[in-house]
């Protein structure tokens, strides 16, 4: 009765049952999921009741759209969600794969095999299923069409392979995704989608009459407060007159004029005389007095950039972000090319452009409407985590689910090696498997005994990985046809959907 | 014009309710007739902005969290900004794309009615809000701007197998990008906007409504850390709001355990929350309209002339955004320069970071003629508290008082007709605030009291709920939709922030309340990623915090 006590709401369900409701809400789960997979696999357009939209083929979306009301099946989308987290691919397949294994587990559990006996087996499928994935990656230099075959499966889009792969010809390391800005601008069509070598913050000037757009500027990025701050004394019960109150105003007020005039010095010793500009970018605020007298100097100020922003801007335009205006000098400042102020009804967008050694970019995404912004919004941060993920692991895996029928394959010849009970549940693993290759079939229109049976053979004869080639629906090998995916999503996914499907069956 | 911008957070569904209410009330109160000009300052509150469309739009300034499935009929990009829309279907191939259509959600006969621009009589009309009204967008009479809107889609909105119930749901979430970047990036691009023209009053404060008894006491914290750390130089104003009524059913022994459990977590998030408030807001005021507050919300408070169902989440928010807008009115005058920075200034005096609310609605004047007449008649004290388990008392305070709807007129009778007033040392006072301050300094000791009148009253209109009893409208001044005769649907309303000895029993009584639950039996807790320690922590922030109100050894 332990159970109850702490929910009495709790439905008590014990060993066969238990499982039986495992069983149906991942079955259930992978219904859902199943149409999603691979290139071919239809794209849902999710209605709610009070009219939004949202477009996605993305497994994650999906699972996190779903209002999912039976605590298996949302523990399965936890699990696959924190998957796409880390990875940013693979959640169709693994609720795919974790359904898969329970049915499976549910033939020899039915006919009175120990569960216990069924995980021991998967345990060991597993290690196996890693070793095949060892053996079967393919070491990849990093360059520009490996990444680009990459991208290809991961998401059409080429033009972020392109630019990552320029900002990488520094140095070998990861790419730290943080230093590539996402901004989104409802504004043309999905496909004027671009990437600016600089940075587009998305707030402009607040001044009538600064400059809308400059050449040739340096860029002063500061955490330097130039607005007046009230002191805490300065109360209600304090002042007995509006002059009193007015006196000490005036007072703390020239100080942050100081500040300004600091600024302002540099400017002139920069910048007069020569063609030069001068651009302020600040963290924290500046006041309508300050903004007033950097726009009588013709410089554009910015306030209230975003934190990440500051580090961003120093590797773009070069310089370092500057905390107090002592000692300000030419080596402090970055510099651009080109600054210049976009209006889009009540948004206003800065971009700085043409630095000389960009370090950080931004990703500027448009879309007519919010639903084609979130689309691809979630499509590039999935394809920058996987390209990421590829650079660091040096390796990439055959997709086409030519290691789903690889590991099959060995599996079954594995099976014959192992002692006892336990090689039930490699057989169940190496069945499981399947689902991917059956999937990809039926989503693209081929019979799946067909393709699979064929697959099969063909993965006997040749020593090669062997793919599905999803327009004919005949094998292939999809290192010729460019087809990968990344190690780690694979990797994640055996672990993952392990640990998961030994709870289910066990517990009870 | 000084601007002293405020921008609202709201978090949590109860909050949200409350903050319906009050703009709908603001809104309710707005004046289109360019003639007079309006007392209030609602660019304080407000902002304008301008559409796609080129149309110039006022929407709140605000940010509201809640779970997903609790907007109902309310889209996420609000309806004002609403592009023109085209069936995106048509973009894509038909054979592969699914569609899903959830059930479409019905508008009610109050929304239906707002949409159709020629249904002028909303205020006529009658609608089942009581029956009606299962999420506060069901009486949402603002527009929102579709920045505004952040739903949580980790979790459902009233869905028992993922709730979010404790503290430590909210603090993780809050690291998940769509906190710690769309809801920061919005915070400050909604800093970046203000601005004013005389910098002697600049400045953005924040006002925080939220949710203290279930995992949005975590989000909150979390939030007001963020403030603290980014706008460190900025007030911060936190309302934490309890339901009055919570819907446990406790009809079996199991029930009734579940019950109690539910009754410590709620305790157990609540200090957790006023912890961290106390540690980075400039003050922060409970609010509820039950009189105990943290295991059971207790009785409902009482006021007079009204009758109100404390079940109702409709009814109670009500009560709650009246007071909040009636004493918000202190810094948000055109007339003055008091900021929101002096007033917690004022009241967080010697580290007392949590205040009490009180509240007077209708402020009437017990059918005597005028203010002094009334208040010479005066019996027990001025008005009802709206903070649980503190009962405000009148010794050693310092206060706000605003009092709002009472006209000059109605001060005192003119010279000629005053016979037994000019005998009264008040009827030198001519003004309303004046009188009510000399009132309250001889009806309490050791105080400071600040008292702010306003003209303009609280407008009850539809769809302000009709708690007002008939009675109401008989006695001077207060007019209601109960004696139609009266024609407006307004009342007077006093309001008012108190700081003192108090508010230093409510802390020792939920102190008490938190210490007795054993924590290690909450596993929900720790599994949320909170150690034991924080609680110990928690406790001692909440003891240090009561001890700042003992009075006896400062002089």
């Amino acid at each position: 009765m332990a159970i109850s006590l702490l929910n009495p709401k709790a439905e008590v369900a014990r060993a066969a049952q238990a499982l039986a409701v495992n069983i149906t809400a991942a079955k259930g789960l992978q219904d859902v999921m199943k149409s999603n997979l691979g290139p071919k696999g239809t794209v849902k357009m999710l209605v709610s009741g009070a009219g939004d939209i949202k477009i996605t083929k993305d497994g994650n979306v999906l699972l996190h759209e779903m209002q999912i009301q039976h605590p298996t099946a949302s523990l399965i989308a936890r699990a696959s969600t924190a998957q796409d987290d880390s990875t940013g691919d693979g959640t169709t397949s693994t609720v795919l794969v974790i359904g898969e294994l329970l049915k499976q587990a549910d033939i020899y559990i039915s006919e009175g095999l120990h569960p216990r006996i069924i995980t021991e087996g998967f345990d060991k499928a597993r290690e196996k299923a890693l070793e095949v994935l060892e053996k079967i990656k393919i070491p990849v230099e990093i360059n520009k069409e490996n990444l680009t075959d990459i991208c290809k499966t991961s998401l059409r889009t080429k033009m972020f392979v392109l630019m990552l792969y320029w900002l990488l010809k520094k140095d070998d390391k990861p790419v730290d995704l943080y230093m590539i800005e996402l901004m989104e601008m409802q504004h043309k069509t999905e496909t004027d989608t671009k990437l600016i070598k600089g940075l587009v913050l998305d707030h402009g000037s607040r001044h009538p009459d600064m400059p809308k757009s400059l050449r040739n500027c340096y860029i002063l990025t500061c955490n330097v407060s130039m607005e007046y701050e009230k002191s805490e004394v300065n109360s209600g019960f304090f002042y007995k007159t509006a002059e009193e109150r007015e006196k000490m105003v005036s007072a703390e007020r020239e100080f942050i004029t100081q500040r300004v005039k600091k600024v302002i010095a540099l400017k002139k010793s920069l910048c007069d005389g020569t063609d030069k500009t001068f651009v302020v970018i600040n963290q924290k605020g500046i006041d309508p007095m300050s903004l007033d007298m950097l726009a009588k100097e013709g410089i554009i100020a910015l306030r209230r950039a975003k934190r990440r922003n500051m580090e961003r801007l120093a590797l773009a335009c070069g310089g370092i972000a500057v905390n107090s205006f002592d000692d300000l000098q030419e080596s402090h400042l970055g510099q651009a090319g080109y600054v210049y102020e976009h209006v889009l009804g009540e948004n206003k967008y800065t971009f700085v452009e043409d630095c000389k050694v960009p370090q950080s970019v931004t990703i500027l995404m448009k879309g007519p409407n919010k639903h084609t912004l979130m689309q691809i919004k979630d499509a590039i941060r999935d394809g920058l985590r996987a390209i990421n993920n590829v650079i660091e692991d040096k390796a990439v895996v055959p997709g086409a689910a030519a290691f789903e029928v690889t590991v099959n394959r060995e599996l079954l010849a594995f099976k014959d090696t192992v002692k006892g009970k336990s090689r039930l549940g490699v057989a169940a693993y190496a069945e499981a498997m399947l689902i991917i290759p059956k999937t990809l079939a039926v989503n693209s229109g081929f019979d799946v005994q067909d393709t699979i049976v064929k697959l099969q053979e063909e993965s006997r004869l040749n020593p090669e990985p062997v793919g599905l080639d999803l327009t004919s629906g005949e094998p292939i090998n999809p290192k010729d046809a460019g087809i990968f995916r990344q190690l780690h999503s694979q990797e994640a996914d055996h672990q993952l959907v392990l640990g998961d499907c030994q709870q289910f069956i066990t517990r009870g | 014009m000084g601007s002293r911008e405020i921008l609202t957070l709201q978090f949590g569904h109860y909050s949200n309710y409350v903050g319906t209410h009050w703009w709908n009330v603001q809104e309710q109160g707005f004046e289109y007739d360019s003639s007079s000009s309006s007392e209030i300052d609602h660019d304080v509150l407000y902002r304008e902005g301008l559409t796609e469309k080129n149309e110039v739009t006022f929407t709140p300034r605000l940010l509201f969290v809640d779970l997903k499935g609790s907007l109902k009929s309310l889209p996420e990009s609000g309806n004002l900004y609403a592009p023109n829309f085209n069936d995106p279907s048509a973009e894509w191939d038909p054979d592969l794309v699914t569609v899903k259509t959830e059930p479409v959600n019905n508008k009610n006969q109050f929304q239906q009615d707002l949409d159709s621009s020629a249904c002028k009589n909303i205020h006529r009309n009658a609608y089942d809000f009581e029956k009606d009204v299962s999420v506060w967008s069901d009486f949402l009479y603002t527009r929102f701007h579709p920045r505004s809107v952040n739903i949580i889609r980790e979790y459902q909105h009233c869905n028992e197998n993922t709730p979010f119930d404790v503290f430590p749901l909210g603090t993780s979430l809050w690291k998940s990008p769509q906190f710690d970047d769309d809801f920061c990036n919005k915070i400050r691009s909604y800093v970046e906007e203000c601005d004013s023209f005389q910098a002697s009053d600049l400045e953005i404060g924040f006002h925080m409504l939220t949710d203290c008894t279930n995992a949005f006491a975590g989000l909150s914290s979390s939030c007001v850390e963020h403030l603290k750390d980014d706008y460190d130089k900025s007030a911060l104003l936190i309302f934490p709001v309890m339901p009055s009524y919570f819907p446990d059913r406790v009809t079996s022994v199991e029930e009734r355990y579940q019950s109690l459990a539910n009754d410590s977590v709620r305790v157990l998030n609540m200090a957790l929350g006023f912890s961290a408030f106390s540690e980075h807001a400039s003050l922060f005021v409970p609010l509820s309209v039950g009189s105990k507050g943290w295991r059971k919300p207790g009785p409902k408070r009482q006021f007079d002339l009204v009758e109100y169902d404390h079940e109702l989440p409709y009814h109670s928010s009500a009560l709650l955004a009246s007071a909040l807008e009636t004493f918000s009115l202190k810094y948000r005058l055109k007339s003055s320069h008091f900021t929101l920075t002096d007033l917690c200034a004022d009241l967080n005096r010697n580290g007392r970071r949590a205040a009490a609310a009180s509240l007077k609605l209708p402020f009437s004047l017990n059918g005597s003629a005028d203010l002094l007449d009334c208040l010479d008649k005066w019996q027990g004290p001025l008005t009802q508290s709206i903070t649980p388990s503190c009962e405000i008392g009148s010794e050693n305070l310092i206060q706000y008082i605003t009092l709002r709807g009472i006209k000059e007129e109605q001060l005192k009778q003119p010279p000629h007709l005053a016979q037994k007033q000019l005998k009264l040392p008040a009827y030198k006072c001519d003004s309303i605030a004046s009188m009510l301050n000399m009132y309250l300094a001889y009806s309490t000791d050791f105080s400071i009291s600040n008292v702010t009148a306003v003209n303009k009253p609280l407008n009850v209109a539809t769809p302000y709920p009709r708690i007002f009893q008939a009675a109401a409208g008989r006695q001077a001044n207060v007019s209601t939709r109960a004696v139609p005769e009266f024609g407006q649907e307004n009342v007077p309303v006093l309001a008012g922030l108190h700081n003192g000895p108090p508010i230093g029993d409510m802390l020792e009584s939920l102190y008490t309340e938190t210490k007795r639950i054993k924590f290690a039996k909450f596993p929900q807790f720790i599994a949320g990623g909170m150690e034991s320690e924080e609680y110990e922590e928690c406790l001692n922030t909440l003891s240090t915090l009561r001890e700042n109100y003992v009075d006896d050894y400062v002089i």
